[in-house]
């Protein structure tokens, strides 16, 4: 039943019986149904009946003695929303409104946790959105609190608690001064759902080089390069050397290898070798034989 | 009568259905086996007929070229392929209408060569034009429907005209027009120099004429019939292609030249001159002496040799200077293997002599030798396409139609390296439109009309010129939403690379990489200025096809009067060439 | 038919024939410049009475790729083989050089005397990135009463057997399944950023350059559109980086570029707005390329030249060269490149000059330069 037809059906015949029927003296229902919950319609009168019960999402077709209540099974309405409730008898129909609510307790959240990677110690560089749903996909609208928890690889946790409204809930929170992979945990009740966060490097802090001779050539190395916190750069970041001799200039774009950054380049009496990673500038070196 | 008993049976023409058998005989198992599939143009013609068979009142075609119109091309054998496919298929329909014209031009030769030689020799020519290298050329390896459409056509009409301006037979205009404005509908290239080629030795033909068989012709009726033929055909087509007038108008081929090989030396490039003359000229080549000689010592046949001599020295291409000094910038547009085409038509009269009065002297030897000749010529250019054929490699496209219709993928647009002529394949089977196409003259984007290079898709080919295109066109893929270039051909690889395009799939077997640019915005239609207007799309519609019809129609209407022919030359037996209950 | 009829027609015959036959001949003697263009630019007659004709006629046989006619013709072919001479010019290894056809060339006399003479010829290829240019310095010779061109062959540069051990990086990217719930997390794009950028109006129409810094810590494929805005804050046209920048860049890796708007002036132009792109996409830390003594060269002839040398153990296909211009405080002053139509072989140098604008070559005082790379078989 769960076909656009059958939605499409729905809607029609109870905005039709809508308008035409604007009050049921016949039909009992209740006020409100949980979704997924058992309920009963009562109704009023002698002989048989038909009973529609049309949603955006759902509609039910049940016979139904008149004067007899009748019963809808647990799961039988799982969508929640308005519904349109209408008993046709005898060429009569008579109609009322039925809602639905969201279950209370939570089933599952939809985390968004953004961004996956970014650098340390960003405040309220990281934003997480949960979005609270009940066993049937039905978004959990009363206030419900929601946890966050940021926690690093050292131990340290960063906690908010949020209430939920109208099943969304939101934070921000900062990044650590620790590279890692930290553990970003949103939970309500006892559902949770946990993403990663890698938090990277900064750019280089103190970069410097030494040299020194081999053979006709002069070997360069970085010391190993961190960022202003401490944390090792990563391998494959780029290192660019530069010798300046006289009007010539020779260039070498490196990878950090295991920290260390090295090439050989010529060795020209007088040459300035100077170091950076993107727009950070390191040591200057004059070579002297 | 009496005199057409006592023709000795050597003399007699050959049957109409012999000839026609013959062109059965030999073309239709070839084309059964599609061999027109493998040619240049037979997918870019289908690929038009499979846009008239789903839009037959839009001519806007959105699928080349960001978008470009069907009007700026003659329709007619292709709205015929869109007709009769709806019971054969596209590709049936195709070889059906091919059939169709082959068979045509038996009949157009036959009736062309009464004006000029007997009946025999006549039927002799038409029997050539089924073995004719030219005519399998065209059809076989080069694909060119419209003009093996529209030079039938012509021929046949042709006679009328004579026949209207010696002697003012009213039928004869009215059919004369109608298939004069069919051929035109079927290609506009044909008409122009058929213009010069064919119809004036006939109209000289028919002055020189004035004075036999009784029925003098003075010289102000004559020119006044003439201009009153003029006007009426030249109404008739102008109305008939409306559209492509308009297009041509506002929008005139001035992009940059293309080379193509049938402009080349023949003899400074022997391997095109293999492909633009000796294939197409075949076993006729051992004729043109005789062609020459007898075309010059008959007073009466000099009116179709200078036809024939003109159209042989443009076929020639850049083998001689008359191409560009005749043509001008015609010469570096058109493409010269029609002049070859219609040469060989022009001489099939005079061929048709010769094989007459060898088979008069020799006999057996002469027959079994002409048969050969014959053979060998129609099997060379047939062949051809084996040995020279226009695509280097046969693959599926298929593959890569299903990648572009799945998954939104035909949201955007694409353009094929490497693909060479499959691209009309791959275009009728995809709903995704491209930036490339293969109708050179239909395109107005101005990347690539600037630079003087063919399709993209071959765009090494055209050195210099067509790399600049493709860069051009790659540097504006955001503007004409193109995100997917199918790679058949390494070649290319560095050039997408640098420019920032990546690999995200591959297709049969790893042989098609699809590179992909990020950040292009869907594909939007281009609101041109060359779409036609909603009367346009109806007048194109309803008239070119519109023409054929009126044609046959008009055709039903019997001759009163002789033909030309009837008078130089004894008349045949009913029976035996029942020629003018079938075409008048 | 008259006899004279006859006679007039025979006369009319060999008049056709003789100027059918004439036609061909003049059309092959001066062929026209359509039907040259399948010649390679070569008539029926190729005389090499000069030293410049023998270098033409050698010319347009490389042209034409009539490599046997072409080597055949030399003077010094003893010293190598035909495989050799054709290698020499097309590459020993794939490269741009290898798929490319010669365009057009121009010849220079430089020096003559009786018995030989120094031409230089100047050739420009067509590759798939565009032209390049190669000169040669050619030597010719007269053998009795023609010139014959000795070839300075340049042999395939010996690479010694050695390892070369490769472990530098490689980062590969794996994205979200196809059946993932909403909501779950996939791979953030990498963040780059525009460190500089500025508009600059020339001959040809505006020039917007710039450089792009990846800030993240995992390569980017990156590029850069520009919008012109108008004074009436209309878009005025919309151009991309194109070729001129270095699309794969590593962590950290700063890249120029380059975009131009043909036919457009600054003065119309009321703002730029830059979007620049990036994409997470799989990638490798080899090659490592050195460009050693670069150069600045003066005006005339403003350039920077300078040799790259791949120091990693592939060959590299093809090398595209970006050079990056400053003035005396550090502005950005222009952009430009090269291919490098030579396979890179390992430890192997090769030249690059990229040319830098007369007027724009007296405000440059530093330069910076990087080198993007591509090797048949995988990407950049």
């Amino acid at each position: 039943m769960r076909t656009p037809w059958a939605i499409l059906l729905g809607g029609v015949a109870g905005f039709v019986g809508q308008l035409i029927f604007a009050q049921s003296n016949q039909l009992t229902l209740p006020a409100m149904v949980e979704a997924g919950s058992a309920f009963s319609i009562e109704t009023a009168g002698s002989g048989q009946g038909t009973l529609y019960v049309a949603g955006l999402g759902q509609v039910i077709r049940k016979d139904v003695e008149l004067g007899k209540t009748a019963w809808f099974p647990a799961g039988s309405l799982y969508d929640a929303g308005r519904y349109v409730v209408i008993l046709e008898a005898s060429g009569n129909s008579e109609s009322g409104i039925l809602d639905v609510a969201p279950q209370t307790k939570p089933a599952s959240l939809s985390f968004l946790a953004r961004p996956s990677r970014l650098p340390i110690a960003l405040h309220n560089g990281i934003t997480g959105a949960v979005y609270v749903f009940d066993a049937y996909k039905n978004l959990v609208t009363a206030p419900t609190p929601v946890s966050f928890a940021l926690s690093s690889p050292s131990g340290a946790a960063q906690t908010r608690t949020v209430t939920a409204k109208d099943g969304a809930a939101w934070t921000a929170m900062d990044s650590t001064a620790k590279q890692g992979a930290d553990k970003f945990v949103a939970e309500d009740d006892d559902i949770a759902s946990t993403r990663v966060i890698g938090q990277v490097p900064g750019d280089p802090c103190g970069l410097k080089m030494t040299a020194k001779p081999d053979g006709d050539k002069v070997a360069l190395a970085t010391d190993p390069v961190r960022d202003c916190s401490g944390n090792a750069v990563p391998d494959g970041t780029i290192v660019t050397f530069t010798e300046t001799y006289g009007d010539t200039q020779s260039t070498v774009d490196v990878p950090l290898k295991r920290d260390i950054a090295a090439v050989e380049m010529p060795a020209h009496n007088g040459a300035t070798i100077t170091v950076a990673s993107g727009v950070i500038l390191g040591n200057q070196i004059r070579w002297e034989k | 009568m009496q005199k057409t008993e006592l023709l000795e049976r050597s003399q007699r023409p050959l049957p109409l259905s012999l000839l026609l058998m013959a062109a059965v005989a030999v073309h239709l198992p070839l084309l059964l086996m599609k061999l027109p599939l493998k040619s240049y143009d037979t997918n870019f013609h289908i690929f038009f007929a499979s846009h008239y068979l789903h839009h037959w009142w839009d001519p806007w075609n959105p699928k080349w070229y960001a978008g470009f119109s069907q009007t700026t091309y003659p329709p007619l054998p292709q709205q015929w392929v869109a007709v009769v496919s709806h019971v054969l298929g596209l590709e049936m329909a195709y070889m059906a209408v091919q059939l169709a014209a082959i068979l045509l031009l038996v009949v157009g030769v036959y009736r062309f060569a009464t004006l000029w030689v007997s009946p025999r020799a006549a039927s002799y020519a038409a029997l050539a034009s089924v073995f004719l290298g030219s005519e399998s050329f065209l059809v076989y390896s080069a694909g060119q429907l419209g003009t093996t459409a529209a030079a039938p056509l012509y021929l046949n009409a042709l006679p009328f005209l004579f026949s209207w301006v010696r002697r003012g037979s009213g039928r004869s205009f009215i059919k004369a027009v109608a298939l004069f404005t069919a051929a035109a509908a079927a290609h506009h290239a044909t008409l122009l120099f058929g213009s010069f080629f064919f119809a004036l030795p006939v109209l000289a033909l028919a002055y020189l004429d004035r004075d036999e068989d009784g029925e003098r012709v003075a010289p102000p009726a004559f020119f006044a019939r003439t201009l009153a033929i003029i006007a009426i055909v030249g109404a008739a087509i102008a109305v008939v292609l409306l559209p492509f007038w308009i297009a041509l108008i506002h929008y005139p081929v001035t992009q940059t030249p293309i080379p193509h090989p049938s402009r080349a030396n023949y003899i400074l490039s022997p391997q095109w001159g293999m492909n633009y003359f000796v294939v197409p000229y075949g076993a006729l080549i051992l004729a043109l002496p005789f062609v020459f000689w007898r075309g010059s010592t008959e007073k009466h046949l000099r009116p179709l040799l200078l036809g024939f001599w003109v159209a042989f020295l443009l076929g020639l291409g850049g083998t001689t200077p008359v191409g560009p000094v005749l043509l001008g910038r015609a010469f570096n547009v058109l493409t010269m293997e029609r002049f070859s085409y219609w040469a060989t038509l022009l001489a099939l009269p005079i061929v048709g002599v010769l094989a007459v009065e060898l088979v008069a002297r020799f006999r057996m030897r002469a027959a079994v030798s002409l048969t050969i000749l014959a053979a060998f010529t129609c099997a060379l250019a047939v062949g051809w396409t084996t040995y020279h054929p226009a695509d280097a490699e046969d693959f599926d496209v298929s593959p890569v139609a299903a990648w572009l219709n799945r998954d939104g993928h035909d949201q955007y647009r694409y353009v094929t390296l490497g693909f060479g002529n499959k691209i009309s394949r791959l275009a009728m089977m995809t709903d995704a439109g491209s930036v490339d196409g293969e109708w050179n003259s239909g395109r107005m984007l101005p990347e690539l009309t600037r630079y003087g290079g063919g399709a993209l898709t071959s765009s090494k080919y055209f050195g210099t010129a067509g790399l600049e295109a493709l860069r051009a066109m790659l540097m504006h893929a955001d503007h004409y939403g193109l995100k997917w270039v199918f790679v058949r051909d390494e070649y290319y690889d560095p050039l997408l690379t640098f420019a920032g395009w990546r690999p995200v799939d591959h297709l049969n077997d790893g042989t098609i990489t699809i590179w992909s640019k990020d950040g292009v915005p869907p594909a939007q239609p281009l609101n041109a200025p060359q779409i036609p207007p909603h009367w346009q799309d109806v007048i194109w519609g309803v008239c070119p096809f519109g023409s054929s019809i009126v044609a046959i129609l008009v055709l039903l209407i019997p001759e009163k009067r002789r033909q030309a022919a009837e008078a130089r030359y004894p008349a045949v037996r009913d029976g035996e060439l029942g020629l003018g209950r079938m075409v008048s | 038919m008259s006899d004279g009829s006859e006679n007039g027609g025979a006369m009319l015959a060999v008049v056709l024939i003789a100027a059918t036959i004439a036609f061909v001949v003049i059309g092959t003697m001066w062929p026209t410049k359509a039907a040259l263009a399948y010649t390679g630019g070569q008539g029926l007659t190729s005389s090499s009475s000069t030293p410049e004709a023998a270098v033409q006629n050698l010319g347009d046989e490389i042209r034409a790729s009539a490599w046997q006619k072409a080597y055949d013709g030399l003077a010094n072919k003893a010293q190598f083989t035909e495989q050799e001479f054709e290698h020499d010019l097309k590459g020993y290894y794939p490269s741009l050089r290898t798929y490319a056809t010669l365009d057009r060339f121009e010849v220079f006399p430089l020096h003559a005397s009786d018995s030989d003479a120094e031409v230089r010829l100047k050739l420009y290829w067509s590759s798939v990135v565009g032209i390049s240019e190669g000169t040669r310095d050619l030597h010719v010779v007269r053998a009795g009463d023609r010139w014959q061109v000795e070839w300075p062959i340049v042999k395939k540069p010996v690479v010694p057997p050695q390892v070369i051990p490769v472990n530098y990086l490689r980062w590969d990217v794996i994205y979200r399944g196809a059946g993932d719930d909403w909501g779950a997390q996939d791979v953030e794009a990498p963040h780059v950023r525009i460190v500089d950028m500025r508009p600059v109006e020339r001959a040809e129409g505006v020039v917007i350059l710039g450089e792009l810094l990846n800030e993240d810590v995992v390569p980017a494929y990156v590029s850069v559109n520009a919008t012109l805005i108008g004074k009436n804050q209309q878009p005025i046209a919309t151009e991309g980086s194109f070729d001129k920048i270095s699309h794969l860049l590593l962590p950290k890796q700063v890249t120029p570029f380059l975009i131009n708007f043909p036919n457009a002036t600054l003065a119309d132009v009321g703002s730029v707005r830059m979007t620049p792109f990036s994409t997470l996409v799989p990638a490798s830390a080899d090659p490592v390329i050195e460009i050693d003594n670069e150069k600045l060269n003066p005006a005339p002839d403003a350039s920077l030249t300078g040799q790259v040398i791949n120091q990693s153990g592939q060959v590299v296909n093809v090398a595209h060269v970006l050079g990056t211009f400053y003035d005396s405080t550090g502005h950005l002053v222009w952009v430009a490149d090269e291919y490098l139509d030579r396979a890179l072989l390992p430890q192997t140098p090769e030249s690059f000059n990229i040319h830098i604008p007369e007027d724009l070559a007296r405000q440059i005082s530093s330069e910076r330069t990087i080198v993007s790379t591509y090797s048949s078989g995988g990407s950049v």
